[in-house]
């Protein structure tokens, strides 16, 4: 045979191997490796030749888990199973990074994303050695694989709107990947906060906050629930920096006893969060309070409660003219879980005085900020980065 | 008598955008029944004229939508006029207002403001300029070149293709929400109108709206080529230079305050070329008269619709283009 | 008035062609026709005297008047030409077609005034498409279409028409319409007119004057009873040619 000839036959010879090994492993599924995510029914409720966890240095006491769930549901539906050991935190979902760290697992995380280094005002704040950890972009653009794989985390966490990346970065990773995002659920929130617990063995500690946090949230929504209906205020948010751009839902202002304007505009079945009004619109709804997302940084606000104040195509809104115009957090990557009780805390103060709480809300939120974070004064902390001093908070 | 027709039915066509703005003043999801409109007019001009309307009847009517209607008005002259010149200046029937670069050079100016400065500048004044800088980029690029109209065309489409990849450079640096910000800002809307925005636009806009249709018949001797042109008498170059030049001044004037709002420079022009033939006298008035009334009748319909708001470059490109493949199918031949 | 065109050292090339052409002097008043092989130049000479190409200063004179020192509006009511192809990129009606011929005579920012519009009917009356107003020129005829451009360097109102190869492509008998009008345009309106043709019988018989060009130079120039005959013919065409009078006409064998 000559030399071309015998190439060929190499080159033929050898893609018939590559194309065969890869079909085997696909027949196979390649259940043999750990960590693989579901849909394998071998790796179900507590079946498995996974062995059980190691307990981690310096810890709380390891609560029981031989009874407990090997896998989770994540907010896509998907089932996740647990790694046997939780020990590497990759978090690409802000959200879900701000659980991690009020969870007492920050010193796990082993890389975080951009938007959590770069635009959170709370995280240098409740947990400033994350400043030192390496950011990989989570947008399926520019997502580096090589990155994340260097990192080595047991465990990913990811934004579920990013339907793509999830799967593909299951399949490169062999490591668990869980998408989670409160989608403005306060319910969701709370679930959230017990399965990332769960996933990382921190199930005490979840516990005691989701019941914190309920008891909150349940004490506001008594004192609320005195008022008549039609003493609640009608509320339009304007987020995202522009003026009419407004959510469609915001459980926050909900269960402080305010009616959100922009309630209902889109059917619930899809799911969307923003939404865009037109100016007249806001007219004809005729907001009592009139509320400014005031988590841009002062210099950066395109919407500024001055401005508004002073807008005359608004001059016949109750709000204007009571002059009932305010900033408050808003939606930040989703949430933080300090943050947004504290928010609910100060709205309750806004449209419901009468019943609201008597208590400082700096103290309060400091209180919380505490019970979350351990540190003090965290919310007093935040309010002067964001200059608070503007809100009608105390 | 067919003169006489036509005369009428190019009076009404002219008075078209006009009444559509007073008609559109009433419509809207806020109910203003047409005696109480009459009445917030009378009453702004004399205050103690009758019984007073409500105050939110006036912010309404003069602060809310006014303002969107005038930018309606002039934005779709200035569109659709750009696009007629700048086809019949090219004389290609593909040829749109945005072809010099203007659409990403606005894009890219406002996406570098709202990243990088924030409320400290206004994104309309940095749309502007670069949408300047694009043209002006073009023109230069151009240059001296023997097939002038070609490689200028040519030009418009990389330095189009430049502004592009510098944008998305910026959105690749840019924070989840100045990207929000800028991906509305990129469909159009002309919701977040104020006085101020039009103070500076409008007249702008005005001044090229007038230049363009005051040229109307000089496009026709454009339209040759440029050994006939010559011939006539007729510095082609400097003349095709005013042309491009008024016409980037009202693109860019109208894509800086409005947003880029696209097909109406393509659709409208062919429409009117189809109705009354090539001949740029009739056409180039009518052309902005007819864009003025479209665009003022797309935002009625955002307005009116829902509650919650189309942008209006969605909506033009919704309704634009299964219109266009209808005028495509049915036009009589005008160009060649 | 009677306008004279001086030739002197006109020099103008590109890439594989040299024009060069030393003392030439044109009648006016008269139909002049140049002929030559292909690429003889004749073509650009007249794009020359148009001004489409540039020519360098001291070379072409009007009357006396350097033709590259005049403005471009100057010179086209001095000259007009029509090119030998057009490809119009938008369906105009023909009335809206010789109108642009006023080019020269409307600013930049106005539209055509009265006069206008009348000397562009006139120009249509005279070539003879009286009635042809309305019609797009797409639904022309070669013919029709040729006359309409004539009509348009007429409404230009120029001394000197510059026509190059009016009549090829035209069947016999709108040739000699062409033709024709040529005669009429220097006898009735005393108009100079400049034409390039192919056919050198036409030429011949309809001409005041020849000018003979081959490779970019003037070989001779005259009253085709003159300068014609065959030792010329060869020199011009490369080929022998035989020249028969015929019924006052002249008829040219290959």
């Amino acid at each position: 045979m000559s030399l071309r000839k015998k190439a060929r036959t190499v080159l033929i010879l050898f893609s018939l191997i590559l194309t065969s090994g890869s079909m085997l492993r696909v027949l196979t599924g390649g259940a043999a490796r750990r960590g693989i995510q579901g849909g394998m029914p071998s790796w179900s409720e507590g079946v498995g030749p996974c062995p059980a966890r190691e307990r981690e240095a310096g810890s709380e006491a390891n609560v029981g888990r031989g009874k407990a769930s090997q896998q989770i549901t994540d907010s896509l539906g998907r089932k996740v199973v647990l790694p046997d050991k939780a020990e590497k935190v990759l978090s690409l979902q802000p959200e879900i990074t701000r659980i991690v760290v009020a969870l007492g697992a920050g010193e796990r995380l082993v890389g975080v994303d951009y938007f959590i280094l770069k635009n959170d005002h709370l995280f240098p704040i409740v947990f400033p050695e994350g400043r030192k950890l390496p950011a990989v972009s989570n947008t399926p653009e520019d997502m580096n694989f090589e990155m994340v794989m260097k990192l080595d985390p047991d465990i990913v966490f990811i934004s579920p709107t990013e339907l793509q990346m999830v799967d593909s970065l299951q399949s490169k990773m062999r490591r668990p990947v869980a998408a989670l995002a409160s989608m403005g659920s306060f319910d969701k929130l709370l679930q959230e906060i017990k399965l990332v617990g769960h996933m990382l063995g921190r199930e005490e500690r979840a516990s005691e906050l989701v019941d914190d946090f309920l008891s909150r949230i349940e004490a506001v929504r008594k004192s609320v629930s005195s008022v008549s209906p039609g003493k609640r205020p009608r509320v339009y948010l304007s987020f995202w920096g522009s003026l009419t751009r407004t959510p469609v839902t915001y459980e926050p202002v909900d269960s402080a006893g305010g009616i959100n304007c922009a309630m209902g505009i889109l059917p619930a079945y899809l799911g969307t969060i923003a939404t865009v009004v037109s100016l007249e619109q806001i007219v004809i709804w005729q907001p009592d309070i009139f509320l400014v997302q005031g988590s841009y940084p002062p210099r950066e606000r395109q919407v500024t409660v001055e401005d508004i104040l002073l807008d005359k195509r608004f001059s016949s809104l109750p709000a204007i003219k009571n002059k009932k115009v305010f900033y408050t957090f808003g939606y930040w990557y989703w949430w933080d879980p300090a943050e947004v009780l504290t928010e609910t805390l100060y709205l309750t103060r806004l449209f419901h005085p009468e019943v609201a709480s008597p208590r400082s809300l700096e103290t309060e939120g400091n209180e919380i900020f505490k019970k979350y974070y351990g540190i003090e004064d965290g919310f007093s902390l935040l309010c002067r980065v964001l200059d608070c001093g503007q809100w009608d908070a105390e | 008598m067919q003169n006489k027709k036509a005369k009428i039915l190019t009076v009404l066509f002219f008075l078209l955008p006009f009444l559509l703005t007073l008609a559109s003043l009433s419509i809207g999801r806020f109910h203003v029944p047409p005696k109480d409109l009459a009445r917030t007019i009378i009453q702004t001009i004399s205050p103690s004229t009758g019984p007073r309307v409500p105050t939110a009847y006036q912010d309404i009517l003069f602060r809310i939508r006014l303002p969107r209607l005038l930018l309606a008005l002039m934005a779709g002259a200035a569109l659709s006029l750009s696009g007629a010149s700048l086809q019949a200046l090219f004389k290609n029937p593909l040829v749109n207002e945005f072809i010099l670069g203007i659409s990403f050079g606005a894009a890219f100016g406002a996406a570098l403001s709202l990243v990088f400065l924030g409320k400290n500048f206004p994104a309309q004044i940095a749309a502007f300029i670069f949408s300047l800088i694009a043209v002006l980029a073009v023109l230069l690029i151009s240059g001296r070149s023997e097939s002038h109209t070609i490689s200028i065309l040519l030009t418009g489409v990389i330095v189009s293709a430049f502004f592009q990849a510098l944008l998305s450079l910026v959105e690749f640096f840019a924070n989840p929400y100045a990207l929000q910000s800028l991906f509305f800002w990129l469909l159009g809307s002309l919701s977040l109108a104020t006085w101020k925005d039009l103070s500076i636009s409008l007249p702008i806009m005005a001044v090229g709206i007038v230049a363009l249709i005051m040229m109307r018949w000089r496009l026709n001797v454009l339209s040759l080529s440029d050994e006939e042109a010559k011939s006539m008498g007729v510095n082609v170059r400097r003349e095709r230079l005013l042309v491009i030049l008024f016409a980037s001044l009202i693109t860019a004037a109208a894509t800086a305050v409005a947003g880029v709002i696209g097909w109406i420079g393509l659709i409208i022009p062919h429409l009117v070329r189809m109705m009354v033939g090539a001949d740029n006298r009739k056409v180039i008035p009518l052309a902005a008269a007819l864009g003025a009334s479209a665009l003022i009748i797309a935002d009625d319909i955002t307005r009116v619709a829902a509650t919650f708001e189309i942008p209006i470059g969605i909506l033009t490109s919704i309704i634009g283009i299964p219109f266009f493949i209808i005028l495509l199918r049915r036009s009589r031949k005008v160009w060649l | 008035m009677a306008v004279s065109i001086d030739v002197r050292e006109l020099s103008f090339g590109y890439k594989d062609f040299r024009l060069s052409i030393d003392c030439l002097r044109l009648e006016t008043r008269k139909v002049t026709s140049i002929v030559g092989r292909n690429g003889a130049g004749k073509s650009t000479f007249l794009k020359c005297l148009a001004g489409v190409v540039p020519v360098s200063k001291q070379s072409l004179f009007l009357d006396g008047r350097d033709l590259a020192s005049l403005r471009m509006a100057e010179r086209a009511k001095l000259i007009s030409y029509v090119p030998q192809e057009i490809s119009l990129a938008l369906d105009y009606r023909v009335l809206d077609l010789v109108l642009m011929g006023r080019a020269a005579f409307i600013s930049p920012f106005s539209v055509p005034s009265w006069k206008d519009l009348r000397t562009a009917e006139e120009a249509l009356r005279f070539v003879g498409l009286e009635g042809f107003e309305t019609r797009n020129f797409s639904q022309l005829s070669s013919g029709e279409r040729r006359l309409v451009l004539i009509a348009r360097t007429l409404a230009q109102s120029a001394e000197i028409l510059l026509l190059d190869e009016p009549t090829t492509f035209l069947d016999p008998k709108h040739e000699i319409e062409v033709m024709n009008l040529c005669r009429k345009l220097a006898l009735d309106k005393g108009k100079t007119v400049i034409v390039t043709l192919h056919n050198l019988e036409t030429a011949v018989n309809y001409s005041d004057t020849m000018v003979f060009m081959k490779k970019g130079k003037v070989v001779a120039s005259g009253k085709p009873d003159e300068v014609l005959n065959s030792s010329l013919l060869e020199q011009v065409y490369d080929i022998r040619m035989t020249i028969v009078p015929h019924d006052g006409k002249k008829i040219i064998f290959r």
